[in-house]
């Protein structure tokens, strides 16, 4: 037991801290909705209430909209948790923040986490995001294990993050569904879930499934590729079956059934190219959307088949080596795959981190550096919209949130210098128009777990 | 701290001479220095080290000059990682930083693998030397050493530098037994002869507990004699304040020397680690209550470290972690957002690493010192900022590698399959 200590001890002190140690148990998740369970509304849809809102104006800032423009002098005006207009010396009449010398973007959304599911401390009694009993269990919810005090969350707010996607691991071929949350205190799931957004399902390719059921099967590629081929057959004849007993009931495949309707967005965890371009030969023999592929460390080498199918591919910057199939790795890959097919490629900056998620806009400005080294000309601009507007798209929430224009809600936040750069802080991020985050208060949102942790003086 | 300068070995020294016979003058260039920060310098560096620095120096009079405009020159990286013992995290078979037989006296600086991608990566980066951090599965982690990643076969190496264990949480049994224990370890290897002879069939095992054990082979007996007797100090792995705290006082009852790794609520209690001298290493960016010995987690731990005026020195823990170990800069980056003085971090990923443990002429643009140098286009700590040479030991290394040949070979135009391109 004691050399299980160790070697978990070396795993953290090689693979970060204690709390997202380990990429290869904690990467990945899903989930969806269907006839059945399309309860966005219903049973278990979102009950979120935003913050008491101002009517502001942010002046003179510098301005990228997430649609991949920067402005400079610009003002941004939002009341009622929308906002209202972009522009130069706007006529408004609200509460003004002087923005000269600050930058403004959309709020920072990761594509990729697993706040809640896998909550600080990392313990055991709250580990609650691989289902790992059964290499497919679309059953599962994310949203079902979420613990809604979970202190990490304000950490990732101090970062800028105003909404965030919880997978499921990536232990199983079909990990169940994800859920888009926003980055709100609350004691509950549903107040946090962001309205409207769809469900999502979580695939995981490669090393992971084939490991954890090495014993029972899958235990090679060719088997996780059965797996999931056998898993989506299953879910036609029960979508047939339906046209016979409409009211029948089947957890797992409500949610394939799901995908195959076009209402649940696959994410799907692959590291290798060539595994990427079979999971894309799979959803044509079964007529669905792969919307993502997660950490997608191999993108680069086939950026040029992931624009022409409109898959987006979420990424670390720099992250590598911890396995194989994360091996073949270059700091070029979100630039590659942003670039190709002349800028038609969706390239999304992920975090499958807790500390991660706190600096996106580091991990964006390393790629961006590495792109532009590499020989691509990317503007700042662009690459805000890696950790903005397309992981908004890849969630499905981007007719809400994910860029600053009107109309849209007014996720925001004011930055104290350029965001690309290792020394600038978010300054005050706003959620739904609202007041989340503001450093210089340090008003911030507390969880009831934060609460009687203090520092005591030492006598 | 000065002990060890009696005791390091230089197992290896094998600069060629073809190489150290070279003088290269590096001119031009803002050159950081140690207590004064950037400042536009000219530096030589004969047969490996550096032997002037002034604010002009001709070029001409012999060897390479290496003009560095507007450049920003620092000392090379000195990480903490396991760069040349660790090629895929996942796959054991290619990772020789921990044991399953010794502990304490576990070195797996003697396996290091001068041609290993992470190494080629990391080097590419600014990194010059790294100090390898042990990870055996008994008692102690094992011995820290450090070793230079110049290409090619023969590196420099300085050690053993000191001994890694942890306490708190990570451990098995009570906090309590387990600092009984190491004092009852402790008192066992005082009260043995020091007769070698007395120790080459011992293999002493500790029982602990009712259930667990702890071997201890001849080596590591010897390497915790050395921590007893001062030649080696004891980094302890610890997080949590209280724990901390008693640490420290169980290193001052056993009179050895102590040096904290990780810390995360070293805040907490940074008056009395400055009292106690204590240096700290640490990744500022561990802000994460990720277990309960920590907590008070939280992003001003460096900056109060800093004011309470406890030596530091930073590592970069996390993502891909040691691999990465180059993102040192990072960390220290955000130190530096945090309330860190500029100069203090990028000593703290430099300087200070070498100050902490002992190492020889290494860690600064010094007169003296070796010349591991790194030279960059902007600001060392800023994201988007590359290295464009590297000097190690005054030679001047290859950058390529893997990474990059894998960008290019995706990016540049091609009239054949990729594979059949020239890897050039």
């Amino acid at each position: 037991m004691i050399r299980k200590l160790f070697l978990s001890l070396l795993l953290l002190v090689l693979y970060g801290c204690s709390n997202d140690s380990f990429p290869l148990i904690q990467d990945e998740a899903e989930g969806s909705v269907t006839k059945f369970s399309n309860d966005t509304h219903g049973t278990y849809g979102s009950t979120y209430v935003p913050l008491s809102s101002e009517n502001t104006v942010i002046r003179n800032a510098t301005v990228f909209d997430g649609l991949g423009n920067m402005y400079e002098n610009y003002d941004i005006h939002f009341s009622d948790g929308k906002i209202k207009a972009l522009g130069m010396n706007l006529q408004v009449d609200a509460k003004e923040i002087d923005g000269t010398g600050k930058y403004v973007s959309p709020g920072i959304i990761d594509i990729h986490s697993h706040m809640g599911v896998y909550p600080a401390p990392g313990v055991r009694t709250s580990s609650d995001g691989n289902e790992a009993t059964s290499p497919v269990t679309a059953e599962v919810w994310a949203e079902h294990s979420v613990w809604s005090q979970d202190p990490q969350y304000k950490l990732a707010l101090a970062g800028g993050i105003t909404s965030f996607h919880v997978l499921p691991g990536s232990a199983n071929l079909f990990g169940g569904r994800g859920v888009t949350l926003k980055n709100v205190s609350a004691n509950t799931v549903t107040a946090m879930k962001f309205p409207d957004a769809p469900h999502t399902l979580k695939m995981a390719c490669g090393e992971n499934p084939k490991r954890v059921y090495s014993s029972r099967g899958p235990s090679t590629r060719m088997g996780n590729v059965a797996g999931y081929r056998d898993a989506w057959i299953g879910a036609e004849k029960y979508k047939k079956s339906l046209e016979r007993n409409p009211s029948s009931r089947n957890l797992r495949n409500e949610t394939l059934v799901g995908v195959l309707d076009g209402e649940i967005l696959i994410q799907n965890h692959c590291y290798r190219a060539d595994e990427m371009a079979t999971m894309i030969n799979i959803s044509k023999e079964f007529d669905y959307k792969i919307t993502t592929f997660h950490h997608a460390v191999e993108a680069y080498k086939i950026a040029d088949l992931l624009a022409d199918e409109g898959v987006c591919a979420a990424m670390w910057a720099d992250w590598w080596g911890f396995k194989h199939e994360a091996y073949d790795m270059t700091i070029a890959n979100v630039a590659i795959v942003d670039q190709a097919r002349d800028g038609a490629g969706c390239a999304i900056v992920h975090s499958d981190s807790a500390s991660g998620i706190q600096r996106l806009n580091q991990e964006a400005a390393k790629a961006l550096a590495a792109g532009n080294k590499a020989g691509f000309n990317i503007s700042e601009a662009r690459a805000m919209t890696w950790i903005t507007q397309n992981p908004a798209k890849a969630a499905g929430i981007l007719d809400q949130t994910g860029t600053l224009e009107a109309g849209k809600n007014a996720d925001i936040v004011i930055w104290d210098g350029n965001p690309f750069s290792v020394y600038t802080k978010a300054e005050q991020v706003f959620i739904d128009g609202a007041l989340a985050f503001d450093k210089a208060t340090q008003f911030m949102p507390h969880t009831d777990f934060d609460l009687g942790v203090k520092e005591w003086e030492v006598e | 701290m000065k002990y060890f300068y009696l005791i390091l070995i230089l197992s290896f020294s094998y600069l060629s001479l073809a190489d150290a016979e070279n003088s290269v003058l590096v001119k031009g260039g803002n050159v950081f220095l140690p207590d004064q920060g950037f400042v536009k310098k000219d530096f030589l560096i004969e047969e490996g080290k550096i032997v002037s620095i002034e604010d002009q120096i001709d070029d001409g009079v012999t060897g390479k000059t290496i003009y560095a405009d507007g450049k920003y020159i620092t000392p090379g990286l000195v990480v903490f990682s396991s760069l040349g013992l660790l090629e895929i995290g996942a796959l054991s078979e290619t990772n020789d930083n921990s044991s399953d037989i010794y502990n304490a006296g576990f070195d797996p600086s003697k396996a290091y693998n001068p041609f290993s991608q992470a190494v080629s990566l990391n080097r590419s980066k600014g990194v010059t030397s790294t100090v390898h951090i042990p990870g055996a599965s008994g008692y102690f982690s094992g011995l820290l050493g450090h070793t230079k990643i110049n290409n090619g076969w023969k590196q420099k190496k300085q050690g053993p530098l000191a001994v890694l264990t942890s306490y708190g949480q990570s451990r098995g049994d009570s906090r309590a037994a387990e600092l009984q224990f190491m004092s009852d370890l402790f008192d066992f290897v005082r009260n043995r002869s020091e007769d070698k002879a007395n120790y080459e069939t011992d293999n002493i095992q500790f029982f602990f507990g009712t259930q667990n054990d702890y071997q201890f082979t001849n080596r590591d007996l010897v390497a915790i004699r050395k921590l007893l007797s001062n030649k080696l100090p004891l980094v302890v792995r610890v997080n949590k304040a209280t724990d901390i705290l008693n640490v420290i006082k169980f290193a001052d009852t056993e009179g050895i020397e102590l040096i904290l790794w990780e810390a995360n609520e070293a805040h907490m209690v940074a008056d009395e680690i400055a009292k106690a001298g204590v240096p700290v290493v640490l990744d500022p960016l561990n802000n994460i209550p990720g277990s309960f010995d920590s907590l008070n987690a939280t992003y001003e731990n460096v900056a109060r470290l800093n004011a309470a005026g406890v030596k530091m020195a930073f590592y970069y823990n996390q993502g891909a972690g040691s691999h990465n170990a180059y993102l040192a800069t990072q960390s220290a980056g955000n130190a530096v957002a945090m309330g860190v003085p500029y100069n203090e971090a990028l000593n703290a990923i430099t300087k200070n690493p070498a100050d902490i443990f002992g190492l020889v002429d290494v860690g600064q643009v010094s007169v003296g010192f070796e010349g591991d140098i790194a030279i960059w286009d902007a600001d060392p700590l800023e994201l988007t900022s590359f290295v464009e040479k590297v000097l190690i030991d005054g030679v001047e290394q290859d950058l390529s590698n893997r990474y990059e040949e894998l960008t290019d070979r995706y990016t540049k135009e091609k009239d054949l399959p990729n594979s059949y391109r020239s890897r050039e």
